[in-house]
């Protein structure tokens, strides 16, 4: 194995081969952030749009090509989700809380920095730690099967919704809420239609970009037309004035950082739970972690650094199935996978033993690939707050534009459309009631997954699932187990910190 | 330096490629091909390599549109509702267009609303165990599922799917049961073989491939050279054979003078070098079959699955 990873360099850095690797890196990273940055448009779209591009290139040209996609794809979703609220995927929901908060203390380009650093940083280390560990990593995949997914999802969504603002009850009703409607469409098992009331748009379920973008920046336009936009940018900002993130900024978010990259890196490892999952975790437990957890989703720079450093680190461990296994983990990496079949290198345990030192080369490739994204992104995100210094009476409008054009674009279906309307006034309506729109979103993402898990081990487990579970899963068991104990600790924590919140804000009442 | 050239060429190429291209015939513009599949599946793999190299025979791009949702009923729909003008096609294979239709009501006809374009290829499915299986052969397996009284356990790619629909069949010919575990996909079958959750699974070939000596290959549903050619079920006593055809549809309406324009591009990739090597890697066949002789398979597999899926839903 060290003979391959030494054997790599010479593949990496000898003859005229580094520049062009660079330049397709940099070329992949710069389509990406602009794909990603596009509301609607996908990195996974993008992706399969260039993969042909590789086929006819060295696989150590094509396959970093690709690599930069992906990486510029993930921050680039980030861009819109913190300048103007509108998330892209899933994966970016968690950053919503603070980013536009942040933007709207004309903190929009501290708010990216963090964002860029904490994706490097956590996704760089998430590689490393790959690149050392690739072999245990490949025997944990092979220990979760559903059971275990199970097991870890049902936690994830208990761990997400108790860590969530508002009242316990409220959340509960947005957890029900978000099952509900993940259960329209195509049962994941049997295939029959449930709840779609022989509406022939529902068969394939409620889509979730559509959602995602009704729920959480439809209410904020409509909040801030109905306050007349007074503060949704205080004025037009000038660029020049707007600051950079300090050191000293940058120091007190180490801790976070490096929190939600542990987290990332283990979550990656675990086939099937994803950087949503991972996003969320990461904010839940900064906040948790915060002495100041009252100011988390009004413009706290942790709150960026949290999920985006999470999601991020997701990234590194997920390749590991498709390099080691030949199984891709996602959609992202099935695509990885055709690149690598094209040129006629098979991904799977003989890959790894024949061109080991090619597998740590592409390796190696996605390490240089988050350096030369920290200077990419450095010089383009002044480009990107410009967005910013727009007027706000032009910022709202366009804000309106992008998420109808982003739902639309999606899937070219004017049917969601109505679903963008239709969620954008419920969200409305559920703000205006102070509910919390995000233990609905998560239910809604994880139950499909969840509930899939949860059939296939009755089907694994044929009659007996508590046997089955006792004797051939112990570690599905043993999540089972410290479930209802970790959920008791997180809830009375958060009501802890509900206390404090509160307390402070009298505080500040008193004060003024 | 020349990777370099030859990388930015290229990707300069695939940009203008799609835009400058304007002739008066058809196709005076790109065709969508609609794949009602997600992305990064053998579908989508199989159209990026033929797409990349089919505009050199037809004189314009083909555009690949990924809709997935309701086991393909989305994509399909929406290309049995697109204008019959041959711009819009569809990619999808024998199970969404010839068994679907026998288990829920759908809002087209796949007979009556397409008509084939052509099979790009076919994928034989394969049934494989651990090579540390006890099971040496076809017979050993079906041996003890009867002894296990149908609890032996086996993974499928989900309801009604490429893998599932295969596995009942072939578990139906031999009259033994099994208990069957959907997942999402080829990948998360061999994971869950591999990890030893399932006794036995059916995957095509290029799955296979790539898991060299860890799996072994009991029989194919036909032919499989890059396998080594291991025993076909049609020779082992059971009646038919069994793979999965990628084919492309057209709306019925559409001018038949366009669809033959596109037959004849899709026709010469039989002999494109480029084509046969990109698919030979990545593991698949290049067995074409035009239109009008798979129209008569669509018929006659329709006739079969219904019976199948009868079958099948009684028990």
């Amino acid at each position: 194995m060290f003979d391959s990873f030494l054997n790599s360099f010479p593949l990496l850095f000898a003859g005229g081969s580094f520049l062009s690797i660079i330049t397709a890196i940099i070329l992949g990273l710069l389509i990406g952030l602009f794909v990603g940055a596009l509301p609607g448009l996908t990195t996974l779209m993008a992706m399969a749009i260039v993969l042909p591009i590789s086929f006819f290139l060295d696989p150590l040209i094509g396959i970093p090509f690709l690599i930069g996609v992906y990486k510029g794809g993930i921050f680039g979703g980030s861009i819109p989700a913190i300048l103007v609220g509108l998330p892209g995927t899933g994966a970016s929901v968690a950053t919503t809380f603070d980013g536009p908060a942040l933007t709207r203390l004309g903190k929009g380009r501290k708010a990216l920095e963090t964002a860029l650093y904490s994706s490097v940083i956590g996704d760089l280390s998430s590689d490393v730690v790959t690149i050392l560990l690739i072999g245990p990593i490949a025997l944990i995949a092979l220990l979760i099967g559903p059971p275990e997914l199970a097991a870890i999802l049902f936690l994830s969504v208990l761990i997400i919704s108790s860590t969530s603002n508002g009242s316990v009850g409220k959340n509960m009703i947005m957890l029900a809420v978000g099952l509900l409607l993940a259960l329209i469409g195509q049962d994941p098992i049997g295939a029959l239609s449930r709840f779609t009331f022989d509406i022939f748009e529902l068969r394939a379920g409620i889509p979730l970009l559509p959602m995602l973008i009704g729920l959480f920046a439809i209410p904020e336009i409509l909040l801030n037309i109905e306050n007349k936009s007074k503060d949704f940018i205080k004025t037009k900002l000038n660029l020049k004035k707007e600051e950079k993130l300090t050191w000293n900024e940058f120091k007190k978010l180490r801790r976070t950082i490096f929190r939600s990259t542990v987290i990332g890196t283990t979550i990656g490892m675990i086939p099937g739970v994803g950087q949503v999952v991972a996003a969320f975790v990461g904010y839940a437990a900064a906040k948790n972690a915060s002495k100041n957890p009252e100011r988390f989703g009004k413009g706290e720079l942790e709150g960026i650094a949290a999920p985006e450093a999470a999601n991020n680190a997701v990234n590194g461990p997920t390749l590991v199935p498709l390099l080691t296994l030949g199984i891709p983990g996602d959609n992202i990496t099935a695509i990885l996978l055709g690149a690598f079949v094209a040129h006629g290198l098979r991904p799977g345990p003989q890959l790894m033993t024949e061109q080991g030192s090619l597998i740590f080369a592409i390796m190696l490739c996605m390490v240089i690939a988050n350096v030369l994204f920290l200077i990419i992104g450095y010089i383009t995100i002044p480009i990107f707050s410009k967005v910013v210094s727009i007027k706000k009476s032009y910022l709202l409008p366009l804000t309106i534009v992008f998420a109808f054009a982003g739902s639309f674009v999606f899937r070219h279906n004017p049917v969601d459309l109505y679903f963008l309307v239709g969620f954008g006034v419920f969200g409305y309506i559920l703000k205006k009631l102070s509910f919390d729109v995000t233990p609905l979103v998560m239910a809604f993402i994880l139950a499909p997954p969840l509930e899939y898990a949860f059939g296939q081990t009755m089907s694994l487990g044929d009659e007996n699932v508590l046997k089955y579970l006792l004797l051939e899963r112990p570690i599905a068991t043993f999540i089972i187990c410290i479930t209802p104990l970790l959920t008791w600790k997180l809830w009375q924590r958060s009501k802890q910190l509900r206390q404090v919140a509160a307390e402070t804000t009298e505080e500040q009442e008193k004060k003024t | 330096m020349n990777n370099l050239i030859k990388f930015l060429l290229i990707s300069v190429a695939a940009f203008f490629g799609l835009v400058t291209q304007s002739q008066a015939e058809y196709p005076e513009k790109p065709i969508t091909m609609v794949i009602p599949l997600g992305p990064g599946g053998s579908h989508d793999l199989n159209a990026r390599v033929f797409t990349s190299i089919v505009p050199q025979y037809l004189g314009n791009a083909i555009i690949v549109k990924l809709v997935p949702g309701a086991s393909g009923q989305t994509g399909t729909s929406m290309v049995a509702q697109a204008k019959p003008d041959g711009y819009t096609l569809l990619f999808t294979h024998n199970y969404f267009d010839q068994l679907q239709s026998h288990i829920k009501k759908l809002p087209y006809n796949p007979l009556k609303d397409f008509k084939a374009v052509a099979r790009i290829n076919y994928s034989a499915a394969c049934m494989i165990v651990r090579s540390d299986s006890k099971y040496k052969t076809l017979q050993d397996l079906f041996d003890a599922a009867k002894a296990s009284n149908g609890k032996i356990k086996m993974g499928h790619s989900g309801m009604w799917g490429a893998t599932m629909v295969p596995l009942a069949q072939i578990l139906s010919w031999a009259n033994v049961n099994a208990s069957l575990t959907p997942y999402k996909g080829g990948g998360p079958t061999m994971q869950a073989l591999l990890a030893g959750d399932v006794e036995a699974i059916l995957q095509f070939p290029s799955g296979v491939n790539a898991q060299g000596n860890k799996v072994r290959t009991l029989a194919c549903g036909a032919k499989e050279k890059s396998l080594g050619n291991p025993p076909v079920l049609s020779d082992l006593g059971f009646p038919g054979q069994i793979y999965m055809d990628r084919i492309i549809l057209a709306p019925a309406g559409t001018p038949n003078d366009r669809i033959a324009k596109l037959q004849s591009a899709l026709v010469k990739l039989k002999d494109d070098k480029t084509f046969k090597n990109l698919m030979k890697r990545l593991g698949e066949n290049t067995a074409y079959m035009n239109g009008p002789d798979y129209e008569k398979v669509r018929v006659e597999n329709s006739e079969k699955y219904k019976d199948l899926v009868k079958k099948m839903t009684k028990g």
